[in-house]
């Protein structure tokens, strides 16, 4: 019996892979940078590991916790026991997400995204998606990203945590 | 209305509603191929004499496999283990659940155990884990108010190790509910009042929150129009038929909305003052439903206010200033906790600061608020709702649920 397979989509796809290898540096660089990223990592177990990519084949992005510090473990699922997976249906709806036509409660109410774990372990990781998000974007895009995007606060920690992000996201540390 | 992009509906529970709906049962069973049902329940309900209507009502070509009255008021572990092993000793093919929402989620936990011949429920928890149809299940609801005769969720607490297991899945959805007026007849009013307000929040948020869609829409109106003509009436009057027949109706078109368009603040904060001081769900619906109106009102102004006219109909509808209309579906909810306050002859709380146990202590002091504020961070409802919430916002909600005052809107973050 012949195998038929779903239609490649490498622009898609190769989309989604750059985005996610940038979230996750930056989301170890945010976590250096901004109080209530650190705070919320705080609150997840030692070595707490969470993934966020695609089905069916990825890509896939993996953050979690070694020793205290947070880290961007690249894209491989098997190189560490993950605690938590945010799961998105496809790679047109990793697309949709990822490209901003879509935030992260929409998407999770079209069941598009999918939480494979515990969910209070999801609402961390959703907020600090949220935060990092604000840091990296402009406003007018972040804005579709996120639910609320955080008007109230002042420009100097906006502009601080943005460069500190951008600086250690680039430099990978 | 709003017409999302994409949105999933199920709801293939099998409705018998009327005021002699138990007696279908046999004739149920029979097309399902059961003969001999387990009746899962618990000691309150078997005590006011409910259980006895039910077997009356199965007395011909049923035969009961066996009647356990030891469900606890919140679901446990152990009692399904225990309940699975009842059913398999008996050689039972069905389960009756007859009661609230922990002897439903209790019966959908046997039904796991005893359908996937399961030693651990644990493997079974979360969402999806579940592949196929399960024994038959009638539910059969005795307060008109959770909704999860028609849900497809379970909830069984491990009192071990502390956890509670959440089960998502179709599979979960009983096959047959019966709402029998009989079944809630005897509630006590102040039981009666928390029970419906309960059911009012799943239409009122089911109405407002993020998943919402046109066929929940549909549930939610008629649930919100039921709801708020009868509620009232039969707490003054439990004895009103019609008005208890009304209600349970309600509060399953309640379920079949916001099981499928979820739920948001009121249930976020809800749970987690639930959770933090033991105060009965219905109560923190109650009191928080207002307050979660408020707090979404700059984003969801218009579709609240099309709730005024299943409401108070369509000359108050057509008299209210369109810009009004909002605001007095809020103050319409605060007269309803009003006047169950008043026919309860105070029981029924219309704030937290108002919420006292059996021995008349306070059970939200003032002071573990920023605790429920925390705790809410954590709880799933959070997603669904139109506008984020974060530790500030949820503080500044129960302080005003706390006091009674309306919510100052002006302090609320925008984006």
């Amino acid at each position: 019996m012949q195998e038929i397979h779903a239609g490649g989509k490498p622009l898609k796809k190769a989309y989604v892979a750059i985005f996610l290898w940038f979230t996750g540096r930056a989301i170890q660089a945010a976590a250096k940078v901004d109080k209530e990223v650190k705070k919320e990592f705080d609150t997840l177990p030692d070595e707490f590991t969470f993934a966020l990519g695609s089905l069916p084949n990825g890509p896939w992005m993996v953050v979690g916790k070694e020793k205290g510090k947070v880290k961007y473990f690249g894209g491989n699922l098997k190189c560490r026991p993950i605690h938590l997976r945010l799961v998105i249906k496809n790679i047109e709806a990793a697309f949709l997400i990822l490209s901003f036509q879509e935030s992260t409660a929409l998407a999770t109410t079209r069941n598009r995204l999918m939480t494979d774990g515990e969910v209070p372990y999801a609402l961390s990781v959703i907020r600090i998606l949220d935060i990092v998000e604000v840091y990296l974007l402009p406003k007018l895009i972040a804005s579709l990203a996120v639910k609320r995007y955080p008007s109230w606060w002042p420009f100097g920690h906006k502009l601080a945590g943005r460069i500190g992000v951008y600086t250690r996201t680039l430099l990978g540390i | 209305m709003i017409l999302p992009d994409y949105y999933e509906f199920c709801c293939r529970v099998q409705i018998v509603a009327g005021h002699d709906a138990l007696e279908k049962i046999p004739a149920l069973l029979a097309e399902m191929g059961a003969k001999k049902p387990l009746i899962v329940t618990d000691k309150g309900v078997a005590a006011a004499g409910l259980v006895d209507i039910v077997v009356n009502a199965l007395k011909e070509g049923v035969t009961i496999g066996g009647i356990a009255d030891n469900v606890p008021p919140d679901s446990d572990l152990k009692v399904v283990n225990q309940l699975a092993g009842l059913y398999r000793d008996n050689a039972c093919d069905a389960i009756i659940a007859v009661g609230g929402g922990s002897v439903m989620d209790t019966a959908k936990g046997v039904n796991i155990v005893v359908s996937e011949n399961a030693t651990d429920l644990m493997a079974f928890s979360g969402a999806g884990a579940l592949n196929r149809r399960l024994k038959p299940l009638v539910a059969i609801p005795t307060t008109a108010g959770t909704g999860s005769e028609v849900t497809l969720v379970a909830v069984i607490k491990d009192h071990e190790k502390h956890q509670k297991m959440l089960f998502t899945s179709y599979f979960l959805l009983p096959n047959v509910s019966i709402l029998d007026s009989r079944m809630t007849m005897t509630m006590p009013p102040f039981i009666t009042a928390m029970t419906g307000m309960d059911a009012l929040s799943h239409a009122v948020e089911g109405y407002y929150c993020l998943q919402k869609n046109p066929l929940s829409d549909a549930h939610s109106l008629a649930a919100v129009n039921m709801i708020h003509q009868y509620l009232s009436m039969v707490t003054k009057n439990p004895a009103d038929k019609e008005g208890r027949l009304a209600m349970a109706v309600g509060a399953c078109l309640a379920g079949i909305s916001f099981s499928n368009s979820m739920v948001g603040i009121v249930h976020n904060l809800g749970h987690a003052t639930g959770a933090v001081c033991g105060v009965p769900h219905g109560i923190c619906m109650a009191v928080l439903l207002p307050y979660g109106l408020e707090y979404n009102m700059h984003k969801r102004r218009d579709i609240i206010a099309e709730l005024l006219l299943p409401m108070a109909g369509e000359d108050v509808y057509l008299k209210t200033p369109r810009a009004e209309r909002a605001d007095k579906v809020v103050s319409l909810i605060r007269q309803m906790n009003q006047d169950l306050n008043v026919i309860t002859g105070g029981r029924h709380a219309r704030y937290f600061s108002e919420v006292k146990d059996r021995d008349g202590k306070q059970m939200v002091p003032r002071d573990v608020l920023p605790e429920i504020a925390k705790a809410a961070l954590f709880d799933g409802a959070t997603i669904y709702n139109p506008e984020d919430s974060d530790y500030e916002d949820n503080l500044l909600v129960l302080e005003a649920a706390w006091e009674g005052k309306p919510l100052d809107r002006s302090k609320i973050k925008k984006g």
